[in-house]
């Protein structure tokens, strides 16, 4: 019996092996990959992504040159119901908070100068109209529909994401935290 | 025959076996009980020699051959684990900008933003972000071992559209089916008959001008389901529309094919698709890596020892006859 220690050593690497390698698999979690997530809501903590998109004036802006201002961004295009619907609080709540910081950013998604200046004209809008013909912000902030709002504090970090038409209650709620919050 | 040969044979084979899950990971014949059931009596023949060998029944060679064979065992019992426990090989498809938690991996999967000319160069990667380890980037037609997974990237068929009205005003697409709603980009991850032939499908929709999509894809050099009477580019990759209204009926002059970058006036529409590739990343359970490089450390030592060994100190000092005989055995049994 020269080596029965060696043989014993193996088979103990072995079955502490084997073991190791069934545990693994009994213990990795799931059926595979989820789903893509549950739409804007999801966002909250994450940095705001920004593009360069064209304005109805014909510059170029995006949520970028509003850093250090608590940014509203709303997702919309004209021929959604509920969008048109919300507008006019939008609008009323710009007014309301424009003084302290607030800048709301309509965004519209996917359609040309031509429907959403008209758009702003018949809501008679001040904020700013931004035109995503790419639909590069839709994407970027997983919207699940229109309207789609966003609230994005003054470090550019997203606070909240909304799917769905808000009343002017809720976009005050939305909106009242990130302004009352100090700057760093 | 010999009970070393069948025990060494049964050991490159059956680790040749497991191995081959790395090389062709996708196999679904991995997933079923004959692989299991193959390494199962491989396992046996290893184990039945281990045993003798373990019992001196084979001399010097065969007390040595024991730790190639428990490696053997090793890298049997990774590959029927991986096999039997693993799951399934997995096809990830998520819409560009969007994120895809991957249980099994143990990571997030983060599907890159793509306008048109990204579709068309088809070079888009994916990031796999994992919490406190490194980030993992995949490029297109690569793979990466994660674990007790390989995630690999491969490109498939995508079109990013673009809808105007024929006045050339661009307009809103969305998904109504897709989680990712605003997404311009087709993945064509449905297969839909047509004219007797299963090809790529998907759908959108023009909710301003109450229109609902169907687009099909035909790849370059495919024949056509319809043939030249929808005017489909001989040879070239194109995309068949066909536009209904919200009621699903179609626009008179709604059906037609648009090729690859080409502007085409279809049921009061026009469309524009640019053909290329975006990836999607398929996910298979492979053997553990550690355990293969155990099993096959084992595998490699105990063969060198049982036979390099051997050979040196038997011309050296010829005291065993018994492992005289077993090096006769093993040259008789490969001419």
């Amino acid at each position: 019996m020269p080596r029965p220690s060696l043989g014993w050593a193996i088979s103990l690497i072995a079955i502490v092996a084997i073991f190791l390698t069934v545990k693994f698999y009994f213990g990795v979690g799931g059926t595979g990959a989820g789903g893509a997530g549950g739409g804007p809501g999801m966002l909250a903590g994450a940095p705001a992504q920004s593009y360069p998109v064209k304005t109805l004036g014909g510059t170029t802006d995006s949520i970028d040159h509003y850093r250090g201002r608590v940014v509203l961004v709303n997702l919309w295009a004209s021929w959604c119901a509920p969008c048109r619907s919300e507008t006019p609080a939008l609008e009323q709540l710009y007014e309301e908070n424009r003084a302290k910081g607030l800048v709301i950013l309509g965004i519209d998604q996917g359609e040309s100068a031509t429907a959403a200046s008209a758009f702003a004209r018949e809501m008679k809008l001040s904020y700013p109209i931004l035109l995503d013909e790419d639909q590069q912000y839709g994407r970027a902030y997983a919207a699940v529909g229109l309207p789609t709002t966003l609230v994005i504090d003054r470090t550019g970090h997203i606070l909240r994401g909304i799917d769905g038409e808000l009343s002017l209650a809720q976009m005050r709620d939305a909106v009242g935290p990130a302004l009352a919050a100090k700057v760093r | 025959m010999n009970p070393r040969l069948v025990g060494v044979l049964a050991a490159l084979a059956s680790v040749a076996c497991v191995l081959a899950q790395d090389v062709a990971p996708q196999w679904s014949g991995f997933h079923t009980w004959q692989y299991a059931a193959t390494l199962g009596l491989g396992a046996i023949a290893i184990g039945s020699y281990a045993l003798a060998g373990r019992r001196g029944e084979d001399g010097t060679i065969g007390t040595r051959l024991v730790v190639a064979m428990v490696g053997a065992l090793v890298v049997i019992s990774a590959g029927i684990a991986s096999g039997l426990l693993g799951p399934d090989t997995e096809i990830v498809s998520r819409a560009p900008g969007t994120v895809a938690p991957l249980g099994d991996v143990g990571a997030a999967a983060f599907f890159p933003i793509a306008d048109a000319a990204a579709i068309a160069r088809g070079d888009g990667h994916v990031l796999l972000r994992r919490r406190g380890a490194d980030s993992i980037d995949i490029p297109p037609g690569e793979r990466r071992f994660v674990g007790a997974t390989v995630v690999e990237l491969v490109p498939r068929a995508a079109a990013y559209v673009e809808a105007r009205t024929t006045t050339g005003d661009h307009l809103t697409m969305t998904q109504p089916t897709n989680p990712a709603f605003l997404s311009p980009v087709l993945l064509f991850t449905q297969q839909i008959a047509l004219a007797g032939k299963m090809l790529p499908a998907d759908a959108f929709a023009i909710p301003a001008l109450h229109r609902q999509v169907k687009a099909f894809y035909f790849a370059k050099g495919a024949p056509g389901a319809t043939g030249a009477a929808h005017g489909q580019p001989a040879g070239a990759a194109s995309v068949l529309f066909a536009v209904d209204d919200d009621d699903g009926h179609l626009v008179p002059g709604g059906i037609g094919f648009a090729p690859a970058g080409e502007s085409v006036d279809l049921g009061g529409l026009r469309l524009r698709a640019t053909l290329g590739t975006y990836p999607t990343l398929a996910i298979s359970a492979v053997p553990l890596t550690p355990a293969l490089l155990l099993g096959c450390t084992l595998l490699v030592a105990g063969f060198v020892w049982a036979f390099g060994r051997t050979s040196k100190t038997v011309s050296q000092r010829t005291p065993d006859p018994a492992a005289w005989s077993s090096v006769v055995n093993i040259e008789s049994d490969h001419p």
